[in-house]
């Protein structure tokens, strides 16, 4: 019998329960919920735990655009409920698979509508354009005898009652005005009775008219409660359902490489600074994965042509893929494609967001060095640390005014970012001397932008002996010339093989002819999604990613460019 | 200087912790071990407090037992604003006084169920403890949504909280270490909220803080 109540659309609170940066606590079936509405009026509905220790989400913090958890901090996106940081691990990108489970939800008639597997479209109710949602009672019984007592007690007052689907009853007033009442089953032997009247009683009438039938029900309340004393039945059974086969399980050997697993649309396409065009992206069919600071996805353009974008997005908006694409003069066909042929309502297919620029949040404070269009990624940063009111600085370093992409963004950051036009390189030189003076312990630098800038600020960076662990920069390309002429053997030590790279192969294309799927993105070294630990052997490193401690260091390498110094490679795979 | 007679783990200290951060008046903390200790119960504690209960505050030549009575005191002294137990309001001062008796019927009800079930009183009948509780906070719920539909944030109307709303906090914000759920009151959570968001709010062990408004 529960089992086809699951399937049924229950009012479980009223949309005046759901405030801004408020965590309602609601329970339907046996089954616990955390619901909060985000600043952006969307309402979530969660299973009310966290994935980490299981202490309830509904004893957490609403921030706006996450839930953080009270117990370790971890903090879960709007909509998606994929975990963006874990504080405990402040250098690394929560995987994908953390995830917590997410239900169906509608707002309608004033409340906030859910149900464990209501996949359907629920109940439009007629003549309810206007509303007042009456004080829900909850009540110390099961649905069955609330329905017949409710019914009994209206047609006691005088009123008409008729029976409607899914054990809703509907109640004619003498003065015509209908009242809908819905029992939300909680528990077995507690349930919310949630009344909504056709009129929308304002000011002194509407205290009047909530108090009348407050006071009717409370009784109704207190009989059902002295009748339902005799029953005891056992709570309602709830398993926590397991996170989707699709994250818990390994995924498929296969050799196809590069692949877009999302089919967006692009909902919006618009120049947001000179040369520079701001588009996003919506999903085609349901909810986008999460995202985090720093991200990037794989664009598959119809030309066949595979492209990497930084996601700008903000904490919490994950109704959307917003990227900046800037026109490249020499495009190989990537940006020309986006700006001159890419119009609005296009489908393209995407990659799921990777993060390999993940933002520490333990810093006491984070410098951004932007330079053009290498502000993307930064910009999602700093988004995410001014919400949370963390200490940082933003540096946009762009050729003129015209040049300011994402400016509605950046003016709506709460830390007002400094602006640097057309400094010549040697100007910008001081001006980074100025930033970058007296690193301290616990600061941490992030830059992004054109190889060169990149170069300088890295340098300038080390001069003013900034640590290289605290340094974190992204290349849009690597602009070295790649020298794949070593052959040499790799053997792979979980896997057990033994595989020969020859000449003009690199690493990654000898791994996926043998049915290794290694994730990739850029396949030119600069973006860090094919990396491998290294447990022997001496490293050819020809990638931009890795810093200098860490190329010296020889315990990881990018697969992609990367190649073999001695004769034998030994990978961590 | 203010002192107070205190345990980290007592809700009506923690009541008085709450007005002197509010008044934002400094304090010494004069410890007594309430568990497994029984300090409260010794003859040097009775001496100052017959009744062997916390908390007790001591103010130049006062020595005054009873959270309620601290919370009046320390606003009457303390407060310059004169907001948090304004005397020129018969009608309110009125209802401070009844809901300040309220918040210690849920001192008989919620603590008395942590008691039972985090110190080991097992002297408590505890579903009677848990069914007064929430027959208290029906109440309250009760009362907080009607005040909520005519535009009141507080327990007694008015723009700003009064001790009545310090009064009630701790026991409601702890009822659950009774196995006192708090999912039927919505209206309290709301306001609980709002409680957590004064400026001068402080924690205390199972008391969470809520975020940025």
């Amino acid at each position: 019998m529960v089992s086809d109540l699951k399937k049924i659309w229950y009012p479980i609170a009223s949309s005046a329960d759901v405030p801004r940066r408020h965590v309602y606590h609601a329970q339907l079936l046996g089954r616990e919920y955390a619901v909060w509405r985000a600043d952006d009026g969307n309402v979530n509905v969660w299973e009310n735990r966290c994935l980490h220790r299981g202490v309830r989400l509904s004893i957490g913090i609403n921030e706006g655009s996450e839930l953080r958890c009270q117990y370790h901090g971890w903090r879960y996106a709007n909509r998606t409920a994929g975990c963006t940081y874990i504080p405990a691990h402040p250098a690394d990108a929560p995987a994908r698979t953390i995830c917590n489970n997410t239900y169906p939800v509608k707002e309608a008639l004033g409340m906030v509508w859910s149900g464990e597997e209501a996949f359907d479209k629920p109940t439009d109710f007629k003549n309810f354009e206007k509303y007042t949602v009456l004080r829900p009672i909850p009540i110390n019984g099961n649905i069955s005898i609330i329905k017949k007592m409710v019914s009994a007690k209206y047609q006691m007052l005088g009123h008409v009652t008729q029976d409607m689907k899914n054990g809703v009853i509907k109640v004619i007033l003498k003065n015509e005005e209908v009242i809908l009442f819905f029992i939300q089953p909680q528990e077995s032997n507690l349930s919310v009775l949630r009344g909504v009247v056709n009129k929308d009683y304002v000011d002194s009438d509407r205290v009047v008219f909530l108090k009348l039938h407050n006071r009717i029900l409370q009784r109704l309340r207190d009989d059902i409660e002295v009748l339902s004393e005799r029953e005891n039945s056992d709570p309602m059974l709830v398993q926590i359902a397991r996170v989707s086969a699709e994250l818990s399980e390994m995924p498929q050997k296969s050799d196809a490489g590069r692949q877009a697993v999302l089919k967006v649309r692009v909902a919006e396409k618009k120049n947001t600074a000179s040369g520079i065009c701001s588009i996003k992206l919506v999903s085609l069919d349901g909810q986008l994965p999460t995202f985090q600071p720093g991200a990037h996805i794989d664009l598959h353009l119809q030309n066949g042509l595979i492209r990497q974008y930084s996601l700008v997005n903000g904490p919490g908006e994950t109704n959307f893929y917003n990227i900046g694409v800037k026109l490249d003069q020499l495009s190989a066909g990537g940006s020309e494609y986006l700006h001159k042929h890419l119009r609005e309502g296009d489908v393209l297919a995407c990659s799921v967001p990777r993060n390999n620029f993940p933002l520490r949040r333990d810093s006491v404070k984070t410098i951004f060095v932007a330079g053009g269009i290498g502000l993307t990624p930064l910009l999602s940063m700093a988004r995410a640390l001014d919400v949370m009111g963390l200490n940082y600085e933003f540096h946009y370093f762009v050729q003129n005014k015209d040049h300011i992409a994402f400016n509605s963004i950046l003016k709506a950051l709460k830390k007002k970012p400094m602006f640097y036009e057309g400094l010549s390189p040697k100007n910008t030189e001081k001006k980074l001397n100025k930033i970058l003076l007296n690193p301290q312990n616990s600061m941490n630098l992030y830059v992004c932008g054109p190889g060169p800038m990149l170069e300088v600020t890295r340098q300038v960076a080390a001069n003013l002996n900034w640590p290289d662990s605290s340094v974190h920069f992204e290349y849009f390309k690597n602009a070295k010339v790649i020298d794949d002429s070593s052959s040499f053997e790799i053997e792979l030590a979980r896997s057990a093989l033994s595989l020969k790279v020859a000449s003009g192969q690199s690493i990654l294309d000898v791994l996926r002819a043998n049915s290794i799927d290694l994730p990739s993105s850029c396949e030119q070294g600069a973006c860090g999604t094919c990396k491998v630990p290294v447990v022997e052997g001496l490293i050819d490193h020809q990638d931009v990613y890795l810093n200098e401690s860490e190329k010296k260091k020889g315990n990881v390498m990018m697969t992609c460019v990367s190649r073999a110094l001695s004769k034998r490679l030994i990978l961590d795979i | 200087m203010i002192e107070l007679y205190d345990y980290e783990l007592s809700g009506n200290c923690y009541k008085i912790r709450l007005m002197l951060s509010f008044l934002k008046l400094d304090y010494l903390s004069k410890k007594i071990e309430f568990h497994p200790g029984k300090e409260h119960k010794s003859e040097k504690f009775l001496d100052i407090n017959p009744l062997g209960q916390l908390p007790v505050l001591s103010d130049a030549n006062l020595i005054l037992r009873d959270a309620q009575a601290i919370l009046v005191y320390l606003a009457r002294k303390y407060d310059e604003n004169n907001v948090w137990y304004p005397i020129d309001e018969p009608e309110k001062v009125g209802f401070i006084s009844q809901w300040l008796s309220f918040g210690d019927l849920i001192t008989g009800s919620s603590s008395a169920a942590r008691l039972h079930d985090t110190l080991f009183y097992n002297e408590f009948d505890i579903e009677k403890c848990r069914e007064r509780a929430h027959t208290q906070f029906r109440i309250l719920d009760e009362h907080l949504f009607f005040q909520e539909q005519l535009n009141q944030s507080w327990i007694c109307d008015g723009a700003e909280p009064t001790i009545a709303d310090v009064a009630c906090f701790p026991y409601i914000a702890l009822s659950e270490e009774g196995g006192i759920s708090r999912i039927s009151y919505p209206a309290i959570r709301r306001w609980m909220d709002r409680f957590k968001r004064i400026n001068g709010f402080v924690v205390m062990p199972g008391v969470f803080p809520a975020g940025p408004e």
